[in-house]
């Protein structure tokens, strides 16, 4: 009995197993028009209405299984994703910034073109800290006299005159801004030849005020105003000629001098890089600078081929 | 109480299980299941895969009525249900059928040689009805010239079918296990029946 049992069961095995490899010898040899794959394309004829049914049907329990899937999957997502976006955010951050630098540097790069500022030994700083005061008038950057920075020196960035040094460190130094109520700088309106001292404007720190102007000076709302290349006397620092300062936003003609409202041209509370012009001891324009420094007030001095243009010492007090 | 629902004893009365014939109601219980599990095989879980992969029900299903039924069973069901699944999938016929075949018998001998009663034994069964199918497959496909290169990939691959099959063996067993139930020689319901009838069940087998 029990033999006859393995007999019949290894029968059975052998049987379905060389029936297998008949089909699949029969079913890989013949042409796709055969018996076989006929039979197979009948049963996929008959099954698919059935089967396209029973899709139907379990639909809802795919679209269940699918949501389970699908939220697992999201979330995943979902932590790469933020993942990507701080790195993204992170990348962002430093390109804006890069690209600040750059266009910084960029338009340092074309006032030096335009204004010849290389003669002047400019240094380019980074501006480290800025006076958190709503006056804004001292910034701080990451050079000083290891660069050859000094007390006076003025300091300019891509838009215009930002300021001077005030207080100089080994590697830093204090800029005032032109904003500064201590601030002064010899000036001339854009059109005409005539010049003043640019000043905060009392009760505007962030406007400034170009005074002392001839009483016939032909003032015009928007006109530029840039540097005279002019000192008051020895303390006082030699801004190349032709820096934009600001432009006239009005006219005051109640007194005997004229003045004028001017707004910077530089935007002092976005400062990033800067340049300061060191000018070196030694160089032309820093002996321009003395000569002009020790003449008698109302007598001008003209450079040389020292690229920093006219030079006079106007003596208009400041 | 065993992994299987009911008392099972011994390698002698399971191997009296080959000599009894199963019932057409047996066969018919197999052959529904066969369909609804290829439909439900194709209709969704095909369309939801775990860790990259999908589960594959019908080798689990020829596991599982081998292990319930034994070889004869397991081989014949396993014949049946790899030739539906290569009809309805449009494959090569005969290479899901031999592969099946050999699955359906296997579990069926491991039934009957060692009866194993552990709860983890279909999820043993399962895994490796599942290696079993993925690796039977791969070696038919090779054998049959498709060009697919043995990397890493597919190891990963096999690997992880064979995961997601033991974690689904469980659900698939308890649904055979309760199709098939009433309709096997072993069921404790029929034997308890056939007992009584006869007067023949003793207080230690009712235990």
């Amino acid at each position: 009995m029990y033999d006859k049992t393995v007999r019949r069961r290894r029968a059975v095995l052998l049987l379905l197993v060389v029936l297998s490899l008949i089909l699949l010898t029969a079913y890989f040899g013949e042409a796709p028009g055969g018996r076989l794959h006929s039979v197979q394309r009948g049963f996929l004829t008959v099954l698919s209405p059935i089967q396209d049914g029973a899709n139907k049907a379990l639909k809802p329990v795919r679209d269940a299984f699918g949501w389970i899937g699908d939220t697992v999957h999201a979330k995943g997502q979902r932590d790469q994703l933020r993942k990507q976006v701080d790195k993204l955010r992170r990348e962002v951050i430093a390109n804006q910034t890069e690209k600040t630098s750059y266009r910084d540097l960029l338009a340092l790069y074309h006032l030096d073109n335009q204004l010849n500022v290389s003669n002047y030994r400019p240094v380019t700083a980074t501006v480290v800290a800025k006076s958190p005061n709503i006056w804004y008038s001292t910034v701080t950057i990451d050079k000083g006299e290891g660069s050859g920075v000094r007390i006076n020196d003025p300091v300019i960035n891509g838009e215009g005159l930002v300021g001077k040094v005030t207080q100089v460190a080994s590697d830093g130094a204090q800029v005032s801004l032109i904003t500064d109520s201590t601030m002064g700088v010899s000036a001339r309106l854009g059109s005409t030849p005539a010049t003043g001292i640019v000043q905060p404007k009392v009760g505007a720190p962030n406007d400034l005020l170009l005074q002392y102007l001839p009483a016939n000076t032909q003032a015009n709302r928007g006109d530029y105003v840039v540097t005279s290349g002019t000192v008051s006397s020895p303390d006082d620092s030699l801004y190349p000629p032709g820096i934009p300062i600001g432009q006239v936003t009005s006219v005051n003609e109640e007194s005997a001098y004229r003045s004028v409202n001017v707004h910077p041209l530089a935007n002092l509370h976005n400062l990033d890089v800067v340049q300061v012009l060191t000018a070196a001891r030694g160089s032309a324009p820093a002996r321009v600078g003395k000569l002009a420094a020790t003449l008698p007030a109302g007598q001008t001095a003209v450079p040389g081929a020292a690229g920093a243009g006219a030079l006079a010492s106007t003596g208009t007090g400041k | 109480m065993s992994a299987w629902g009911h008392t099972v004893t011994g390698r002698a009365k399971a191997h009296s299980v080959l000599g009894e014939s199963f019932s057409a109601g047996v066969a018919a219980r197999i052959a529904a299941l066969a369909v609804a599990i290829v439909f439900f095989q194709t209709g969704v879980v095909s369309e939801v895969p775990l860790l990259g992969v999908n589960a594959d029900l019908p080798p689990l299903l020829v596991a599982f009525v081998g292990l319930l039924c034994g070889s004869m069973l397991g081989a014949l069901s396993g014949f049946a249900v790899g030739l539906l699944v290569d009809l309805a999938l449009v494959q090569t016929l005969g290479v899901t059928s031999l592969i099946f075949t050999l699955i359906g018998y296997w579990s069926g001998r491991l039934r009957e040689l060692r009866d194993p009663q552990a709860a983890l034994t279909p999820l043993l069964v399962g895994a490796a009805a599942s290696a079993a199918s993925m690796i039977g497959y791969s070696l038919m496909e090779f054998l049959l010239g498709v060009e697919a290169p043995v990397s890493l990939e597919l190891l990963r691959q096999i690997v992880l079918g064979v995961i997601v099959g033991a974690v689904v063996s469980l659900p698939t067993w308890a649904v055979v296990r309760r199709s098939l139930q009433g309709g096997l020689p072993e069921d404790p319901r029929r034997r308890r029946r056939r007992a009584y009838a006869t007067g023949g069940l003793s207080p230690l087998s009712r235990a």
